[in-house]
């Protein structure tokens, strides 16, 4: 056509090539027409597809976000169930939360972060942060505010909701009230603090062991021995403590083991860091953890450094005094030995002075060898006395029973009593638990106290006695010279003779005093002078 | 009777032998001042005494000592020994008793008290029969 066209052309003239020049251009004009309808037709065409494509899309991200509800890891009917925007806006919870909260979110208007505790809302803006980033939180927790005022601690599990595109478009979350679960794990706590403050505070030394493991030591026990907690607990209970103590101890463990005891105390040394020991009380108590199942001991140590001393100090103590109430008691005899020797000799001298002499001494001479020889006879006694006086308490005591019948015969037998004085048994005595030795001294002392202080034309001494459920009470009474109210007490003391009686040495009544005092009894008297004397005594059953 | 006695107080040396020579029987006194002397008197060619009057406190060798010498002695352990004292020390009583003694005598304060003891003594180690050297 082309080529027809040219050879046409050939032949056409101007006009008419100007003619079909102008018809091919309407025709061009038709055509681009044409084309750009269709693709106007074709672009409504798409549109249409399009926004068939984004509606569908939509359908499928509802979808998408109702399942992201419902698959939330944490959807559990029984906790509060929050679903919330970006901005906080409650859009739905479930009944639990309705409950817990106080708001009904179909009713009322609710945003989360208006209920935050402002101690809380630093901490919880930035915790939103992260959720952004992360999409997920753990164990966050919040303080919050809830409709009736009462303010609860909270702990949230939560996570974001995206929509298809992936984008966050809300957030879901359990929410579980650990406001109780706080205040019991705080006064836990508390209780806790409490008791370490007791026991770091202390004055015993606390170790929780288990065997010859240290597991727990306190501050006392520390500062005792001078190691740290944790070299105690390298050490052990045996190093720290004598091989003897550590024997004993071990049997007593297993004795626990057992289960044949609960607790035991022993008086051990420990060895301390400077070297030097510790004496020291240890009360342990068996502690039997339910839920590991072990076998704890618990020790309380107590330092008994400074009773321990004074323990070996007065044991120290008492031997001397032992040893020097011997050695007194040797002295006593030696000393009354040297002295009754040459009281011996003068009165030997005196008495051949006499025989040897009698035919040249006048009736002064004889007098005055009588009156040395009477001298003599009472330094005798005195040294006697003192002896006696001297060994009463330091001598053993051999208790056995005597009766006190027996006794009186007997020292009625021995001692000098005047003719015009009688001793009278008023009515039977009892037998004691004691001494015979000392029964003895006590009695013939009062008796021959009394006996010989009688001027009255006739002399009586009655002996008596009373019983008390702990005591024996004996009365010896004389109708002597009496004793003056002001000598009451003194003449229980050494060396104190209250009459001019050549006889007394003033030491009787003193022995008397020291042997009811070894008998826990009590001694006193009534006395009208010129009437007589009471001398009343008690002596432990 | 031969006597060994021995005592250190020449005036209780002088009561003994007063005493005795009162007595009829005739009594032959060896004194010895301390246990020491004693002991070489005993060991002595002398012949032994038929008894012994010892006193207890005496200076160098005590009566005790000396005692518990002659014990060990398989000869001498036979003469029988009175102890004559003023010590009413019942610790020593017990210690005499133990070594081995034939009699323990309390010196009485009183010079007439003191002969007749001794008296009584000697009357009665005469009527033993003694082991004769």
């Amino acid at each position: 056509m082309v080529l027809k066209f040219n050879l046409m052309f050939g032949k056409m003239d101007n006009k008419e090539v100007l003619l079909l020049k102008k018809a091919l251009e309407r025709q061009k004009k038709a055509r681009f027409k044409a084309e750009q309808i269709l693709e106007n037709k074709s672009k409504e065409l798409y549109e249409v597809a399009r926004h068939l494509e984004a509606s569908n899309a939509r359908l499928e991200n509802l979808i998408c976000t109702k399942s992201n509800e419902i698959d939330g890891a944490f959807v559990n009917i029984i906790d509060p169930y929050v679903v919330m925007d970006l901005q906080f806006n409650v859009i739905s919870m479930n009944a639990s939360a309705k409950e817990f909260f106080g708001y009904n979110p179909g009713e009322e208007f609710v945003n989360l972060s208006q209920l935050v505790h402002p101690d809380y809302l630093d901490y919880n803006v930035n915790y939103m942060k992260n959720l952004l980033q992360y999409g997920t939180f753990n164990k966050y927790r919040s303080k919050l505010i809830l409709k009736d005022k009462s303010v609860k601690l909270v702990e949230i599990n939560g996570s974001l909701i995206y929509d298809r595109d992936k984008n966050p478009i809300a957030a879901q979350g359990i929410v579980r009230d650990i406001t109780r679960d706080e205040e019991v794990k705080h006064l836990l706590s508390a209780q806790k603090k409490q008791l370490d403050i007791i026991v770091e505070n202390s004055p015993l030394g606390i170790v929780l062991t288990n065997g010859n493991q240290i597991i727990r030591s306190n501050k006392t026990f520390e500062n005792l021995i001078g190691y740290t907690e944790l070299e105690l607990k390298s050490l052990g209970v045996n190093a720290i403590s004598t091989p003897d103590d550590v024997e004993e101890s071990t049997t007593l463990l297993k004795k626990m083991q057992l289960g044949e005891i609960d607790n035991f105390t022993i008086s051990k040394q420990y060895n301390c860091k400077d070297g030097t020991h510790l004496w020291a009380k240890t009360s342990v108590n068996v502690y039997k953890n339910e839920d590991d199942g072990i076998d704890y001991q618990v020790a309380m140590i107590e330092d008994i450094s400074a009773q321990h001393e004074l323990e070996v100090e007065r044991k120290q103590l008492l031997e001397d005094l032992e040893k020097s109430n011997k050695g007194l008691q040797e002295y006593a005899h030696i000393v009354s030995h040297d002295l009754k020797s040459p009281l011996r000799s003068i009165s030997a001298l005196a008495t051949w002075l006499y025989e040897d002499y009698k035919d040249v001494l006048d009736e002064n001479g004889v007098n005055q060898l009588r009156m040395m020889q009477e001298k003599v006879e009472s330094m005798d006694k005195l040294i006697v006395g003192i002896l006696e006086y001297s060994t009463v308490s330091s001598e053993t005591v051999n208790n056995t029973d005597v009766d006190v019948n027996q006794v009186i015969k007997e020292i009625t037998d021995i001692i000098y009593i005047p003719d015009h004085v009688q001793v009278k048994i008023v009515k039977k005595l009892p037998t004691l638990f004691a001494d015979k030795t000392k029964i003895h001294q006590l009695f013939q002392n009062f008796l021959s106290n009394a006996v010989v202080h009688i001027e009255n034309e006739v002399g009586l001494v009655n002996i008596d006695f009373t019983e008390t459920t702990t005591h024996w009470q004996f009365s010896i009474e004389d109708n002597g010279v009496g004793i003056p109210k002001e000598y009451h007490e003194k003449i229980f003391k050494i060396f104190q003779s209250v009459g001019n009686n050549e006889r007394s040495t003033g030491i009787g009544l003193s022995i008397v005093k020291k042997v009811i005092d070894l008998y826990e009894g009590e001694v006193w008297l009534e006395s009208v002078p010129g009437e007589g004397t009471t001398f009343y005594f008690t002596l432990k059953k | 009777m031969n006597i060994l006695f021995i005592e250190d107080d020449t005036i209780e040396t002088m009561k003994l032998l007063r005493t005795v020579s009162k007595l009829e029987s005739k009594h032959n006194i060896t004194e010895a001042k301390n246990g020491e002397e004693a002991i070489n008197f005993l060991k002595s060619d002398a012949d032994l005494p038929d008894i012994i009057l010892l006193d207890l406190n005496m200076p160098k060798m005590s009566g005790i000592e000396f005692l518990q010498i002659l014990k060990k002695d398989d000869v001498m352990k036979y003469l029988p020994t009175i102890i004559l004292t003023t010590s009413e020390n019942r610790a020593d009583l017990l210690e005499c008793y133990k070594i081995g003694i034939a009699g323990y005598v309390l010196k009485p304060l009183k010079y007439d008290d003191y002969e007749q003891k001794i008296r009584k003594v000697l009357d009665y180690w005469e009527t033993n029969e003694l082991v004769k050297a």
